[in-house]
């Protein structure tokens, strides 16, 4: 498959479609997370746009022991502001919590925490989740001078299923085995899709021929983690020779694995979509994560798992030992590659890459 | 600089602390041996709820700051790192998870079950779920929101808190029959009540010169107020407490002879570099104030005990917004007179210390009061380089003592 250039551009810097939204009079609003419901700020007119560590060092403004991404997260809003008209972060661990009293006391932009409950598997949440969006809503509203109703509402939802659609049935195209999509590529388009215009990258994606016979590596892996934005860390997979066939990541599946009902109510729809689909690792409840993580083994034919970790990144941390727990017991093997900054340490995460997918395929 | 000559000294009452923890964990695995259940609590969850349904909590955070005082807390954290807990992550997670891992016989009675609201922390989610994935023991895992406003504390969030507080007591009654005594639950909160009162009390005096109560006082007299809520020891403790320190102020004596710096600490105590507050005292600089130990008194009204509750774990010191809580650090500086803050960047606690540098700036900015801000961690001793953070300390009190 041939990604358009512009694509491959984009996400080599993805801060450049900024000065396109500029130059367009779009506003644009800036999301950490994909707890975010970006239906919410299509349907008030807005463009979402996700913010990424990618081309920021880390805060001066933060501690050395927490999180670089949450860290270059926080640099990049700051050093973009004047892009946005406004921010939302969402609670989730730790530092993405706290990334909001900085940014309070730091950032002259409306900002907005959603809160986003932990215990994620209960209808208290459920409805507290509910409220939660609303509040958003009405802060959208006011912030921006804008009415959200429900026709509007119903077409982002419309639009954001079709992209999620989309980008599901490719990733499907690599189950049972089949070598169909390499995960460089495939990634490609999931970011690109929480940065352009969605019916731009969806009327993209549908033209993309996705059987030309290419091969990649045959080790195939599934991959761990959070978010990550740096392609080059795929890159290093599929050069040593193995294949992110699955993966449960904030920018890959977990993105797009399930879609928002049909319902009368709008709100208690994405109030069910946001906090029902696969949790974060900075979530409960943690079967349901490793239960996700099982299916998408058995489903793509998985070998191995590959953890991509940020030093200090707690949720991943902790979970990384339950991983390996629960797949030892069926003699899959893992590995967690930790980083601060992987376009610095790329040759020694290499080398433990090439050293994986050389026990798994002996 | 002259050093403090006369030895400081540490209140009649705090003395009495260490016997009263060892009558807790004793009382704690008694009730375990007559088949009462135990929970296992983070620290701002409603053990008034848990007391008055006869399920006695212990707290693993105490635990792995006790561990780290008393010196015997390694050989846990290097238990959990065999098992694959990193070392970035909280030592008292670790701690507890090498106690587990190392066959739960202790001072901790095993757990029937696992409570954790998430407060103060996010942490706590994933400490909980590890303690449960390697125990089996039933899990409750409780949200309370980020208290945004104080409109939170009367609207849907604390309603979300107060279903959750009925969810638990649902599970409670389920796993073990017991029932929840809504009399039994008033006179227990009002317990609660009543030492968060003497605390709060106690504390103001800390405004008088000399100060009559330091930072080994305050750091060690939380305790009953952890895990012994609404318990009528902890209320006596307290009452003896205020009753020694406002004698104190009587006579005019203060923890110091000489007091010439009075200082703000920002951070949970190092338990096991304890004697840094000695070192403090010995130059003649005291603690006068701490957000940690504002932190753990909350009053309740007994006619409305689960609102009571929930609004108590819901407004525990970390889970308010930084506005709320800047507010509360600069009335703290005029009340309490301070000269400067000591801000401890704790590794094991990122939600702690990811803000600091800003509160920092605005405390320097806005009032004019130099800070000290150092790394370190508060219970694993290895990450601890002493000398070079006692001359930061005493770089420190030298611009202190030249304003
Ligand atoms: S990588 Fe981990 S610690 Fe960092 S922002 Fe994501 S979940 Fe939080
Ligand atoms: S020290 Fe910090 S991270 Fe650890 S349990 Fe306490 S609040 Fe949470």
């Amino acid at each position: 498959m041939k990604i358009p250039i512009g694509i491959r551009d984009l996400c080599e810097n993805p801060t450049e479609i900024l000065n396109r939204y500029e130059d367009s009079g779009v506003k644009v609003i800036g999301f950490t997370c994909s707890y975010v419901p970006e239906e919410l700020i299509i349907s008030a007119g807005l463009q979402p746009y996700r913010i990424t560590n990618i081309g920021a060092n880390t805060s001066a403004l933060t501690p050395s022991f927490v999180c670089p991404f949450a860290s270059a997260t926080l640099e990049n809003i700051i050093k973009h502001e004047d892009f946005f008209s406004g921010f939302i972060v969402a609670h989730t661990c730790d530092p993405m919590w706290r990334l909001y009293d900085i940014l309070k006391k730091k950032i002259g932009k409306p900002l907005f925490l959603l809160r986003v409950p932990h215990n994620t598997d209960n209808e208290l949440s459920l409805d507290f989740f509910r409220m939660e969006l609303m509040r958003f809503k009405k802060f959208l509203e006011k912030n921006f001078e804008t009415r959200i109703d429900h026709s509007a509402l119903f077409s982002s939802i419309e639009l954001c299923n079709e992209s999620r659609d989309l980008l599901k049935s490719i990733y499907v195209l690599n189950s049972g085995g089949e070598y169909k999509i390499n995960a460089f590529d495939r990634f490609h388009l999931v970011l690109a899709s929480m940065w352009m215009p969605k019916p731009e990258i969806n009327t993209q994606i549908k033209a993309l021929n996705f059987n030309n016979g290419e091969t990649y590596g045959d080790v195939r892996l599934h991959l761990n983690g959070t978010a990550i934005y740096d392609l080059v860390l795929l890159k290093t997979i599929e050069e040593s020779g193995g294949f992110a066939a699955s993966d449960d990541l904030c920018t890959g599946s977990r993105y797009f694995w399930s879609n928002v009902e049909k319902s009368e109510d709008p709100i208690s729809a994405l109030s069910n979509r946001y906090l029902k689909r696969t949790p974060c690792p900075s979530h409960a409840p943690l079967e349901q994560r490793l239960e996700y993580i099982n299916f998408m083994i058995e489903e793509f034919k998985v070998q191995g798992v590959l953890t991509f970790a940020e030093g200090f990144c707690d949720p991943i941390l902790y979970d990384s030992v339950h991983i390996r727990n629960m797949l030892a017991k069926k003699g899959i093997p893992t590995m967690v590659i930790d980083y601060e900054n992987p376009a610095q340490e790329i040759g020694r995460i290499k080398t433990r890459v090439e050293a994986f997918i050389e026990s798994i395929s002996g | 600089m002259s050093l403090q000559r006369k030895k400081s000294r540490v209140l009649q009452t705090t003395k009495k602390i260490g016997e009263l923890i060892m009558a807790y964990f004793s009382q704690t695995s008694d009730a375990k041996a007559q088949g009462k259940p135990v929970a296992w609590v983070t620290v701002f969850t409603p053990v008034e709820l848990l007391y008055a349904m006869d399920v006695y909590p212990i707290a693993p955070e105490h635990f792995g700051a006790m561990c780290s005082a008393r010196g015997f807390i390694l050989d846990y954290l290097q238990e959990a790192e065999r098992e694959g807990y990193s070392q970035n992550l909280c030592s008292y997670s670790r701690c507890s998870l090498g106690y587990v891992l190392s066959g739960t016989s202790g001072l901790m009675p095993p757990p029937d079950i696992l409570v954790t609201f998430r407060n103060s922390c996010d942490v706590y989610v994933k400490w909980w779920q590890s303690l449960h994935m390697h125990l089996g023991t039933p899990l409750f895992v409780g949200e309370t929101p980020y208290v945004l406003t104080s409109e939170d504390l009367d609207n849907y969030v604390l309603d979300y808190v107060v279903k959750q507080l009925e969810q638990l007591v649902e599970m409670a009654e389920e796993k073990f029959g017991s029932r929840l005594d809504m009399e039994k639950l008033a006179d227990i909160v009002r317990l609660s009540d009543k030492a968060s009162e003497l605390w709060l009390e106690t504390l103001k005096l800390r405004r008088f010169r000399p100060c009559p109560l330091g930072g080994r006082d305050s750091a060690s007299d939380i305790f009953p107020l952890v895990v012994m809520q609404g318990t009528t020891e902890a209320v006596e403790f307290y009452e003896e407490l205020l009753e020694e320190v406002k004698q104190k102020v009587n006579m005019g004596e203060g923890v110091l002879e000489n007091e010439r710096f009075r200082l703000l600490f920002d951070g949970i105590w190092l338990w096991h570099a304890f004697d840094l507050i000695k070192y403090f005292e010995d130059r003649g600089a005291v603690f006068v104030y701490e957000p940690y130990s504002d932190a753990w008194a909350y009053r309740l009204d007994a006619s409305k005990p689960l609102e009571s509750i929930a609004r108590k774990i819901l407004a525990m010191g970390l889970n308010v917004d930084i506005d709320i809580r800047t507010e509360r650090f600069s009335e703290s500086i005029e009340e309490f007179q301070i000269d400067g803050a000591v801000l401890f960047s704790n590794r094991s606690c990122k939600t702690w210390s990811t803000p600091q540098l800003v509160t920092a700036d605005i405390l320097n900015k806005n009032f004019n009061v130099p800070y000290l801000l150092f790394e370190a961690d508060m219970a694993d001793p290895r990450q601890y380089a002493e000398a070079q953070i006692k001359n930061r300390i005493d770089a420190f009190l030298e611009v202190l003592g030249e304003r």
